[in-house]
């Protein structure tokens, strides 16, 4: 029987929960750490395998988004929808070590972001995102990092900063 | 920790995550781990749909999960008393574990916070960690939740906040590690650096 810890105030109850997971969790013929993780590798090398189609699918999902944002500049719904395409290209490519992806995609995230709170939408800005990310996600250069190619890392650098001065000015003349 | 084994099957694990890929890779894992019983969840309505319905054993939920973003279902979880998952161990994934969501997802009751970036064995990690070194709960006004202060397992010489703090045995001292010399050359050094700057 495990010791209850002191309870130092009235109105503050502490106890263990001893929950379910933790119970059968510690029971014997679990699967050994070393097997566990050759299979987890072997999911995981499987799943890199159709890593190119999902790739496409979420690229193909954040382009409709933005083209209804383009329609609609008032469509919130879709801008959101974008956002969460992104940030979700951005988890699972840094997760894959796929850099030039994830920098294209923090960049458009950061963009879209600005959007968000109430900066224009710049299709010369969003295009230009999408072709860096058609060219990032080709096997040449999909594993490089943004220093490997600098020409284009700068530029999308540059394209962030200005959206972001533009958001600002524009925010600050909403306040005056 | 890193020896023991952790048997998952037949505990309820539900993930919830708004990426498929995640939720493959992740279901993919746990399977590979012996869980048998893993369910996917895609938005947070889906979530709160199982956890008001099912009993879960473990939830390991993703810091975009939405519409319901995750402070906010974390907090629910924790602060309803009459859901019977009140206690479930909750892993947070993110890809930002910056100081700010480690303590926002520590006050909100989540057990745990993975960085994104996980591997099999993190995780793996993780599990023995939660199931093998159990945290009491907390239940006062403000907060309902795993004991905050779990890094903390006691100090030196039995002087503990609380009687259920672990005390830390340190080794008797046998003599002071420096001679006077060499403490006054530190501090010598010191001086020198001050005046240099």
């Amino acid at each position: 029987m495990r010791k209850m810890p002191d309870n130092s105030q009235p109105d503050v109850r502490i106890f263990y929960a001893n929950t379910r997971f933790e119970q059968m969790a510690r029971r014997p013929g679990g699967v050994p750490r070393q097997k566990a993780m050759a299979q987890a590798q072997a999911k995981i090398d499987e799943l890199k395998s159709g890593f190119n189609d999902w790739l496409d699918r979420e690229l193909r999902q954040l382009n409709d988004a933005l083209a209804k944002v383009e329609n609609d500049l008032n469509d919130n719904a879709s801008l959101e929808t974008a956002y969460r395409n992104c940030a979700q290209l951005q988890s699972v490519c840094a997760a894959m070590g796929f850099e030039l992806v994830t920098f294209v995609a923090e960049n458009l995230c950061k963009i879209i972001s600005t959007m968000m709170s109430g900066a224009a939408y710049d299709k010369d800005i969003v295009d230009c995102h999408i072709n860096a990310f058609l060219l990032a996600k080709t096997d040449q250069y999909r594993a490089m990092s943004p220093e490997q190619v600098p020409e284009m890392a700068s530029g999308l650098r540059r394209v962030v900063e200005l959206a972001g001065r533009n958001s600002v000015r524009k925010s600050a003349a909403m306040d005056e | 920790m890193k020896n023991a084994t952790v048997n998952l099957r037949n505990l309820v694990t539900v993930v919830a995550d708004p990426s498929s890929y995640w939720r493959r890779a992740i279901y993919g894992i746990l399977r590979s781990f012996g869980a048998n019983k893993v369910l996917e969840v895609e938005h947070s309505m889906d979530l709160i749909r199982i956890l008001s319905s099912q009993k879960i054993d473990i939830l390991i939920v993703d810091t975009q999960i939405h519409p319901h973003n995750w402070h906010k279902l974390t907090h629910m979880i924790r602060r309803n008393a009459t859901n019977e998952n009140r206690t479930v161990p909750i892993l947070l994934m993110s890809n930002d574990t910056s100081e700010r969501i480690v303590k926002d997802a520590r006050d909100a009751g989540a057990n745990m916070v993975v960085a994104k970036l996980m591997s099999p064995n993190i995780l793996y990690d993780r599990l023995c960690w939660i199931a093998f070194n159990p945290r009491p709960f907390v239940d006062c006004p403000s907060y309902f939740g795993p004991d905050r202060r779990f890094k903390i397992e006691g100090y030196p010489g039995g002087v503990g906040r609380r009687k259920g703090d672990k005390i830390i045995k340190v080794a008797e001292e046998v003599g002071p590690a420096l001679a006077q010399d060499d403490i006054d050359s530190l501090f010598k050094a010191a001086k020198t650096d001050a005046q240099d700057a």
